[in-house]
């Protein structure tokens, strides 16, 4: 399998005041093309710094992030904004639809930066909300929907530019264990089926077990990487 | 992405935000009408002041006199009025026409009745060029002697001087009544006609006119006069001279003028070819010295109401940014989340601009909607106690928006409007992407 992304050396700290706190310390990974990993850690394990980095949303001290044989710390802001538009999805804990879009609106927000026509991108949106489950609320505000729905946009607002990459971060942080397993599951087979990369963070050990691969994260060190023979729907045969 | 979406996707951000939106745009409506209006009074004031000026004269004529010669400065040139220097004028680009010029009040008399009026005596080849037009009749040529061509008004001027203040119609038609004139100065106000010399009495000479046309309506110059060939006044004038026991002056014997007469093509010309004229040694005088004067003037009163509107826009201004600044407070998180989703800095920045900016353009456009409306109410019920205010009765329009000022000032105001929203629009686009997503 072909190495994806690879860091090198990573390597944050933060400033505060006087203060030098270490979020990550010399990380070594390398992530395979269509590998899910689970970065796992408990707060302040520097998971999250971790997943921001490999997404550009932030700089390492030291270290070099390479996908796809891109040095992304090396990419000014307007290309890292470019390569992410192509190549990455994000889902977060707390969903962060935008309250004013529709769920349409929202799922193909990130194709009109893009510059996909409007014809094309919604329908578009509609088919990836469609997947999700969402066909018959295309049109409500995601006040209007449970936090499960909620979610489900997001993952379809991930996933409707197919990019290579999702990055989850505390994905099911938020939804109750039913509603996690079938978040899970439909993110995982679309994964599958978008033959993507996935790359959750989470503290729940559970999730683990949708994985090929668990990342444990203590002070910014990994602890300890174990191998797995994921759940996942589609590789039991 | 696209410039559609971009701006579709402002106008809704600015419709969410219906109140606050129509509120800032209200505050730049007011402060755009109010320079507008400002300014069209400004406006109204110069073309009320030219308006004026322009009946005082011609404003493309320029009158040349020799000038005195200093004699703490002996080495300046002496420069003549003489038909040389007529040539001279004419070879100036953008000149139409140049003519000697000699002015000498005196006496018209029309049976019993009688006029005092300045004779202006002209090269009659120029007085097409020089803008005259006959209202009866014809204009003079060089063949006339003793002819001469009336102002519009002078059939006014005449009077009885026997009837003891009580003033009548005379009845009068110009251009077939016999008449003459004379270069009495105290013609018709009975007492001896006395000489500048001595107490001698003067006889002066009376000639026997006949008047060629008629001028339209013109100036308050033309008007009031009395036309006629150059050569034939200067004759006048030296028999007057003769009677009154004066020596005669070179100046009316030699072909040497005491004024020259230039006419430009066009009002903007004017000043240079008067500098020109000065260059060479002249005096030269025009109304475009009064008009430019005037002009600063009512610059300087169009600078102080403009600066006042101004005010008020500089404080629509502050309201667009204030209204800006809330906007991102209130979106922080939204702006983070479209960052992370594949928003570049240059749509967010674009977004922001492009909504300030439509506050500005719409304010602009509203506000010259709104100065239209007040223009005209000040037109309509303002003019007259403003006219009577300065002294005329009748003023046309007090308030004039020229076009290019509407479409100036939807383009400021709009610009207005992206200045207004730069800072704004600087903190959405360094907005850190994780902190604001942060942000619960």
């Amino acid at each position: 399998m072909s190495e994806l992304i690879v860091l090198k050396d990573l390597t944050k700290i933060y400033k505060m005041g006087d203060e030098k706190i270490v979020a990550l310390n010399n990380i070594n990974l390398n992530i395979h093309k269509e590998e899910f990993v689970c970065l796992l850690g408990t707060s302040g394990s520097g998971k999250s710094t971790l997943l921001n980095m490999m997404a550009g949303l932030e700089k390492p001290t030291k270290g070099e992030i390479i996908i796809s044989n891109h040095h992304i710390e090396k990419m000014s802001e307007k290309n890292v904004t470019k390569f992410r538009q192509l190549n990455v999805g994000f889902i977060f804990q707390s969903y962060n639809l935008i309250p004013t879009l529709t769920a349409m609106e929202n799922v193909s927000l990130g194709l009109t930066f893009k510059g996909v026509s409007r014809s094309k991108r919604n329908k578009m949106a509609k088919e990836m909300l469609e997947n999700v489950g969402l066909g018959r609320r295309l049109h409500h505000k995601p006040s209007e929907m449970s936090g499960g729905q909620q979610q489900r946009v997001s993952i379809a607002r991930a996933f409707v530019a197919k990019p290579r990459i999702i990055f989850a971060d505390e994905p099911t942080g938020n939804l109750d264990t039913k509603t996690t397993l079938e978040v899970m599951d439909l993110m995982t087979s679309m994964a599958k089926e978008l033959k993507q990369t996935l790359i959750i963070v989470t503290h729940d050990t559970e999730l683990a077990d949708y994985v090929h691969r668990v990342v444990y994260l203590r002070d910014g060190n990994i602890e300890k990487i174990e191998e797995k023979e994921a759940l996942i729907k589609g590789d039991i045969v | 992405m696209s410039k559609l979406d971009l701006i579709l996707m402002s106008i809704k951000n600015l419709w969410r935000r219906k109140l606050r939106t129509s509120l800032t745009i209200l505050s730049v409506v007011i402060g755009t009408s109010a320079i507008i209006v400002m300014l069209s009074l400004g406006f109204g004031l110069t073309g009320f002041m030219e308006e004026q000026i322009s009946q005082w004269g011609s404003l493309t004529t320029i009158n040349v006199h020799k000038k005195w010669a200093d004699p703490s400065q002996p080495g300046q040139k002496e420069v003549k009025l003489d038909d040389k220097a007529i040539a001279n004028f004419k070879t100036i680009p953008n000149v139409v026409a140049v003519s000697p010029m000699l002015q000498e009040y005196g006496a018209v008399i029309n049976g019993r009745y009688m006029a005092q009026v300045p004779f202006r005596g002209i090269d009659p080849d120029t007085m097409e060029a020089f803008g005259f037009e006959a209202a009866e009749g014809r204009l003079l040529n060089n063949k006339d002697e003793l002819v001469v061509v009336f102002g519009s008004s002078m059939i006014h001027n005449f009077w009885d001087p026997n009837s003891r203040g009580v003033w009548r119609e005379p009845k009068i038609n110009l251009m077939k009544d016999r008449m003459s004139l004379t270069l009495d100065p105290n013609y018709g106000y009975g007492g001896a006609s006395m000489g500048m010399g001595g107490g001698k009495e003067v006889n002066y000479k009376e000639y026997k006119i006949k008047a060629a046309g008629v001028l339209t309506e013109g100036n308050w110059e033309t008007s009031y006069g009395i036309y006629m060939p150059i050569q034939e006044l200067q004759k006048m004038v030296a028999d007057k001279q003769k009677a009154e026991g004066q020596r005669q002056s070179s100046r009316s014997t030699s072909t040497e003028y005491n004024q020259i007469d230039i006419k430009v093509d066009d009002m903007n010309n004017v000043a240079v070819i008067q500098d020109l004229v000065k260059e060479m040694g002249y005096e030269a005088y025009s109304l475009n010295d009064q008009l430019d004067m005037m002009k600063e003037q009512a610059a300087m009163i169009q600078a102080v109401l403009g600066g006042i509107g101004a005010v008020s826009l500089l404080v629509a201004a502050i309201g667009i940014t204030n209204t800006m600044i809330m906007s991102i407070y209130e979106r922080t998180k939204e702006i983070g989340v479209m960052k992370v989703i594949g928003a570049s800095i240059k749509d967010i920045k674009g977004l922001f601009l492009f909504e300030s900016a439509l506050i500005g353009l719409l304010g602009g456009i509203f506000g010259v909607g709104f100065s239209y409306l007040l223009s005209y109410v000040i037109n309509k019920f303002g003019a007259q106690s403003f006219g009577e205010a300065m002294g005329v009765y009748g003023a046309t329009k007090i308030s004039i928006i020229p076009i290019w000022l509407v479409f100036a000032s939807m383009g400021f105001s709009a610009l207005i409007g992206v200045i207004s929203g730069y800072f704004p629009a600087r903190r959405a686009m360094n907005l850190s992407a994780l902190e604001a997503i942060r942000t619960e």
